[in-house]
């Protein structure tokens, strides 16, 4: 049995990574003969712990499609600053990939698509399932090999599925979950809208835990013995909601609400909220007088060097007439929306002189950073640091004024 | 630099502005109803005979508060004059003062983005002032709402720091509604001008709320200008007959606009509003 994946951005490299880990034969293609011959000299296009393309077959011929039993469809769908899916990139991968795959093999859209999209694909060519991707950035390699369950968009729902998905899908050893196109698309999109109710009432919670003298960091721990609410649950405060694909979520309903008549001023009021919970930094500043501050973590969390939606730099964009220092590990220094920004190369260097520093993304490596190292380097003492990086006994005894989300 | 008309400079609001704008070096035409009467049929003629293409214009003229109807005509006409007056003579920037009274009353976080409901005939006026005068300005256009104002020249008597800095010197006494537990946004009447002057030196467009982001309770300020004043004050409360209202305003989008503005503290600003009367005017 062969595996196709087409698309070999973060999505699709990373799933045929993870059938190529089951010992699959795994082709993975992509249109795009310059970004296969990176990948194949190993410059992976996405920064993934455990990511590897080492034993992933690579091509750019669409041809070689022709060999294989499942041809998964997975690129990633841009969303737009208004958080709409521009699924044209996806629709010219598929005309371009349907003229090759075989006429008995099985074709599977992997990415996330708005409901009604497959149905539509199956009624042109009844080849086609929907298969829900629930990868999470920093831990994608992870959940690809170890899905939790597989959703199957499917035309008929009670027809077994092709012998050879249905064998490759085995191999993840997980409940397997046929269901009609709509019911599918629409599940992908309700794992979604729960993380951003959970984490909408912790971000509502943490902020009047801040007005109230209460500690969200002691409240949550009892939330998740809670068995309603769970070990696993989104209850850690955020700048936010976070991430573009949550948003895009909130936004699809919302649209389809306005289309058929559907209250859904609940959603809406996640996204007003979680915009006023990104400004937390900006509020806090705007009662300090700073004219220099160090930013540690400009990715949108950690484990990842993407941007979008990045807190730090809607920080950034609000801090006109500051001088910026930033430090990240992983991030591309050429992107534009860093033109202003100096760069430092270590992060004690982006905290010289700076009358406060926020640490915008948590990665691992903040936690070394000694509190009184910070303080020496620093001219103020103002440490924002909404994700509660750093002790906080440890920067009251060095002098800092330590300032986390969902704390007084 | 380019000159700013207030039309309706004699007022609280608009001497304030005007002094403001004459320290910052800033060139001003200051308008006042002996200059031009909006009421009059040819106010708009006349007002448009003052005006010069590259003026920042504020509209400050309104007759506040409006309680009724008739009070609502006389606004009406003199919002017509002003639209009638630009758009004989365009400008380059126009500020109208509007108000916060154009939002419901709702125990809300109240922010630009909060739809206009307003539940008064003030509010209501103003709201269609700046509705009016959208339709009718076509240069960027900025309505700048104020939430409650206080300064040491308000002629008003309104429930709040003027009310009680006047009745605690007069009578040695603050009569609170309820026991003044409702959180009001009060800004002072200097950030309101300082706030203006960013606004024209910025020449921004669009809608703004002109508040502090701190809300304090009415007895809070009670107890604070009983505080001050040097003789002993006694704060009275009385049965409620409304249920508690809190407004909070959320001020991402002035930190935005405006980054190098910090409003005054209510503690600072009522001790600068007890000045005297007289050394103010």
């Amino acid at each position: 049995m062969t595996v196709a994946f087409c698309g070999m951005t973060h999505l699709g490299l990373v799933s045929a990574a993870a059938a190529a880990d089951l010992g699959v034969a795994t082709l993975a293609f992509d249109p795009d003969a310059a970004l296969i011959a990176r990948i194949k000299a190993g410059e992976l296009p996405v920064h993934e712990p455990g990511l590897s393309a080492a034993k992933l077959r690579l091509t750019a011929a669409p041809s070689d499609l022709a060999a294989c039993d499942v041809v998964y469809i997975a690129p990633d769908v841009p969303t737009s600053d208004d958080r709409q899916s521009d699924i044209a990139p996806l629709t010219r991968l598929i005309d371009a990939v349907l003229p090759h795959v075989r006429r008995d093999a099985t074709i599977v859209v992997l990415s996330q698509v708005p409901p009604g999209f497959t149905r539509r694909l199956w009624q042109r060519d009844p080849r086609f399932f929907y298969q829900v991707e629930t990868l999470v950035f920093g831990q994608a390699v992870e959940r690809a090999r170890k899905p939790e369950r597989i959703i199957v968009g499917c035309a008929d729902p009670a027809q077994k599925l092709p012998v050879a998905y249905a064998s490759f899908l085995a191999k993840f050893n997980c409940p397997i979950l046929p269901m009609r196109f709509e019911s599918a698309e629409l599940a992908k999109i309700s794992i979604n809208l729960c993380l951003a109710a959970t984490l909408s009432v912790t971000n509502t919670l943490a902020e009047l835990c801040e007005a109230l003298g209460a500690d969200w960091g002691e409240i949550a721990p009892a939330l998740r013995l809670d068995r309603r609410i769970g070990p696993h649950a989104y209850l850690n405060a955020g700048l936010g909601i976070g991430g573009g694909n949550i948003g895009r979520d909130i936004a699809t309903v919302i649209r389809l609400g306005a289309e058929h008549g559907t209250d859904t001023s609940v959603a809406q009021a996640w996204l007003g909220h979680s915009q006023r919970r990104r400004d937390w930094p900006l509020m806090l500043l705007a009662a300090a007088h700073v004219s220099q501050i160090g930013i540690l973590g400009l990715a949108y969390k950690e484990d990842t060097a993407s941007m979008k939606n990045s807190p730090a730099l809607a920080l950034i964009d609000g801090l006109a007439g500051v001088r910026v220092a930033a430090y990240d590990p992983a991030v591309n220094w050429q992107d534009a929306e860093l033109a202003y920004v100096k760069h430092a190369h270590a992060p004690l260097e982006a905290c010289a002189d700076a009358d406060a520093i926020a640490i915008m993304t948590p990665w691992r490596q903040f936690r070394d950073l000694a509190p009184a190292a910070i303080a020496d380097a620093m001219r103020g003492n103002l440490v924002l640091d909404p994700y509660r990086v750093l002790d906080h006994g440890a920067c009251a005894a060095a002098g800092l004024d330590h300032r986390v989300l969902g704390r007084a | 630099m380019s000159r700013t008309v207030i039309v309706g400079a004699r007022g609280f609001v608009g001497g304030a502005i005007v002094r403001r704008l004459a320290e910052a070096g800033m060139p001003t035409l200051p308008l006042g109803r002996t200059d031009i009467d909006l009421l009059q049929p040819d106010a708009g003629a006349k007002l448009a005979a003052q005006l010069r293409p590259d003026d920042a214009v504020v509209l400050v003229s309104a007759e506040a508060p409006c309680r009724d109807a008739a009070g609502m005509v006389r606004n009406m006409a003199m919002v017509r004059a002003m639209a009638e007056a630009l758009a004989a003579q365009p400008v380059a920037h126009v500020v109208n003062i509007s108000s916060d009274a154009v939002y419901a009353d709702e125990p809300a976080l109240v922010s630009e983005d909060t739809p206009a409901a307003p539940a008064s005939p003030h509010g209501a006026m103003h709201r269609a002032r700046e509705v009016l005068l959208s339709a009718a300005v076509k240069a960027p256009l900025a309505h700048l709402r104020p939430s409650l104002l206080y300064g040491a020249a308000d002629p008003h008597n309104g429930y709040g720091p003027n009310r009680f800095r006047r009745t605690a010197a007069k009578d040695g006494k603050i009569a609170l509604f309820g026991e003044g537990e409702e959180k009001r946004d009060h800004v002072l009447i200097d950030d309101v001008a300082e706030l203006v002057r960013l606004a024209i030196a910025q020449r921004f467009a669009g809608v703004l709320n002109l508040v502090t982001g701190k809300s304090v309770s009415f007895r809070d300020i009670a107890e604070r200008i009983a505080a001050m004043a040097d003789r002993p004050v006694a704060i009275e409360g009385s049965p409620r007959r409304n249920p508690v209202t809190h407004r909070h305003f959320d001020v991402r989008a002035r930190l935005k606009a405006f980054q190098q503005f910090r409003p005054t503290p209510i503690e600072d600003g009522l001790a600068r509003a007890a000045a005297p009367l007289e050394s103010v005017r």
